[in-house]
């Protein structure tokens, strides 16, 4: 039982790294890290049922506050992107090079 | 219980600071140059209460309350003073460059602030999700102030990569803590290190996931070999204080965590030796293989902070053999290396003039000929870094290649002063271009801000001073 959790929540962070490195669209690259955080929280979730303990939920609790932190902080860069450039695909972004 | 007071308060003098300053920032009254003060004020008093509290061996800060969460030893001290005194002189570092630039605000100094605040729970903490919160703290306070110039569509660039990959490696962090949890049943490092000692270190699947996950995560955020790409065009994107800040208080918080966890237990140090000797050698020679290609100086900087970075990796590997205080070479190495590297941003901060358009190797020919004094400390922090002596640059290079003779990897000490050596070549290549050539532009400073100045000097003293201070192996 806990195991099909924990076989679930490995496959949606190995979706969530393939999202990352596939996908160019800055909105669904940040989808897809939250993606992977929230299958951290499940594992977390999982794992507190295994140890019979309550400490997994207080952790997947704190994960989603960061997670929310973040997206917040992700969203305002995606509006400053949009403002400066137009796009939002991730291969206009070249001009640091060298 | 005084005692926990003394050693908690720079953390919250400093999240107060931070969140006192945000508030003020709405006051049209309160302006730009008494933010800039006050967080200086912070820092400055912040470092002399962190001074003040002395410590003998591992203290845990109100064990009622926190149960080992947060745990304060001679090690995390160190660490803090070098994160306080970062602070301290990017602050006054951004005084001097945003004479030039005007995109500044109250709440830049206030995350500054917020960032410190991270960095000093990341050095005291002994839990991986507290860990992973003062992680999240610090590197969101840093995402802000390295986009902080909004007009400026390099520094958007650059936020854009550091918060993709930062939160890319979070996510990595967070699941290797779920890993640990499974394995462990609990996320607190001496628990993890009585269940490595009782079970050993590839015990369960889980706890290795976990351990590579968590080593993913802060291999990343100290720009170590196979995740040091970003490293570049962050550092070329951000300002010049914030690139100094972020080059020596962020890299003292990750070796501090890095080191705190590994010394979790000795098997586990051990299951990891193999792994970060490599990556420590690849850090070395990759880092030096970039930094040689570099035209801009900013950007040779950031590739020098990778080979630095191998260089603490080797004080990782060489923990387990020192006996009186665990990590003591590290934090010495830190606070060199946060001297050089912060006295280098502290002086371009001034010489790069409005939008850092002076930032290239070339642009800094025939310094010494106008500016005689800031090309002598510039001069100073780039042999400090490349380890010539008396600096402080070399003591900690001998001490981290003493350290790795004495734990029996007499290899890595042996490429460790390879690396070097070929890292003089673009160290002295700014040297030889401030001293023999003829000036093609003038220096002359439009705004000659006196901050700036002094704070590069007191770094120069801060070099020798360092050098002289002795540390037990």
């Amino acid at each position: 039982m806990i195991h099909d959790y924990l076989v679930l929540s490995v496959i949606l962070f190995c979706l969530g790294i393939v999202g990352v490195f596939a996908r160019r669209n800055v909105f669904t690259v940040f989808m897809s890290v939250e993606l992977m955080l929230n299958s951290a929280n499940l594992a977390f979730i999982a794992f507190a049922r295994l140890h019979q303990n309550m400490d997994g939920h207080v952790l997947a609790l704190l994960v989603m506050a960061v997670a929310a932190a973040e997206v917040a902080l992700a969203l305002a860069v995606v509006i400053l992107l949009h403002k400066q450039t137009g796009k939002l695909d991730t291969n206009v972004f070249s001009l640091l090079k060298g | 219980m005084t005692n926990d007071f003394i050693l908690f308060f720079p953390v919250v003098l400093v999240s107060l600071g931070a969140i006192g300053l945000m508030l003020a920032g709405t006051c049209r009254c309160f302006r730009l140059e008494h933010a800039a003060w006050a967080s200086g004020g912070l820092f400055g008093l912040a470092f002399l209460v962190q001074l003040s509290a002395t410590l003998a061996c591992d203290h845990s800060l109100y064990n009622s309350l926190f149960k080992d969460i947060l745990v304060v030893s001679p090690f995390s001290k160190a660490a803090g003073l070098v994160i306080l005194g970062c602070g301290l002189f990017s602050v006054c570092s951004s005084i001097s460059y945003f004479k030039r630039n005007n995109f500044s605000g109250v709440e830049y100094y206030s995350l500054l602030l917020f960032a410190a605040a991270g960095m000093l729970l990341l050095t005291m903490t002994r839990e991986l999700v507290t860990a992973f919160i003062a992680l999240e703290i610090m590197s969101l306070a840093i995402y802000v102030l390295v986009g902080y110039d909004r007009d400026n569509v390099l520094s958007t660039e650059a936020v854009m990569k550091y918060l993709v990959l930062g939160a890319f490696g979070g996510a990595f962090f967070a699941m290797g803590g779920a890993f640990i949890f499974g394995a462990v049943g609990s996320t607190k490092f001496h628990l993890i290190g009585n269940f490595v000692a009782t079970n050993g270190f590839s015990a369960s699947p889980a706890l290795l996931a976990g351990g590579f996950f968590i080593m993913v995560t802060l291999f990343f955020k100290a720009a170590a070999f196979p995740f040091h790409a970003w490293v570049l065009d962050v550092y070329d994107g951000a300002s010049m204080p914030i690139t100094g800040f972020m080059a020596t208080a962020l890299k003292t918080a990750i070796f501090a965590v890095f080191a705190n966890f590994l010394l979790a237990d000795a098997a586990l140090q051990q299951g990891w030796v193999n792994v970060l000797f490599y990556i420590a050698i690849l850090s070395m020679f990759m880092g030096n293989f970039i930094a040689i290609g570099q035209n801009s100086l900013k950007r040779m900087l950031a590739a020098s902070g990778i080979v630095h970075s191998g260089y603490l990796l080797i004080g990782l590997v060489a923990l387990g053999s020192q006996q009186q205080i665990p990590g003591s070479v590290i934090a010495y190495y830190l606070a060199a290396y946060a001297a050089g590297t912060l006295g280098i941003f502290s002086a371009l901060s001034f010489l790069s003039g409005k939008g850092e358009q002076w930032k290239n190797f070339n642009d800094f020919k025939g310094l010494a000929k106008t500016n005689p004094y800031t090309a002598f400390a510039i001069s100073i922090f780039l042999l400090s870094m490349a380890g010539i002596p008396p600096t402080a640059g070399f003591m900690g290079k001998l001490y981290i290649i003493i350290a790795a003779i004495k734990a029996g990897h007499v290899s890595l000490a042996v490429l460790g002063i390879v690396s070097s050596i070929i890292a003089m070549w673009y160290y002295l290549r700014l040297i030889v271009l401030m001293y023999f050539h003829e000036a093609e532009r003038s220096f002359v400073e439009e705004y000659p801000c006196r901050v700036g100045m002094v704070s590069t000097f007191v770094l120069v003293l801060c070099v020798f001073a360092i050098s002289l201070y002795p540390i037990a192996l």
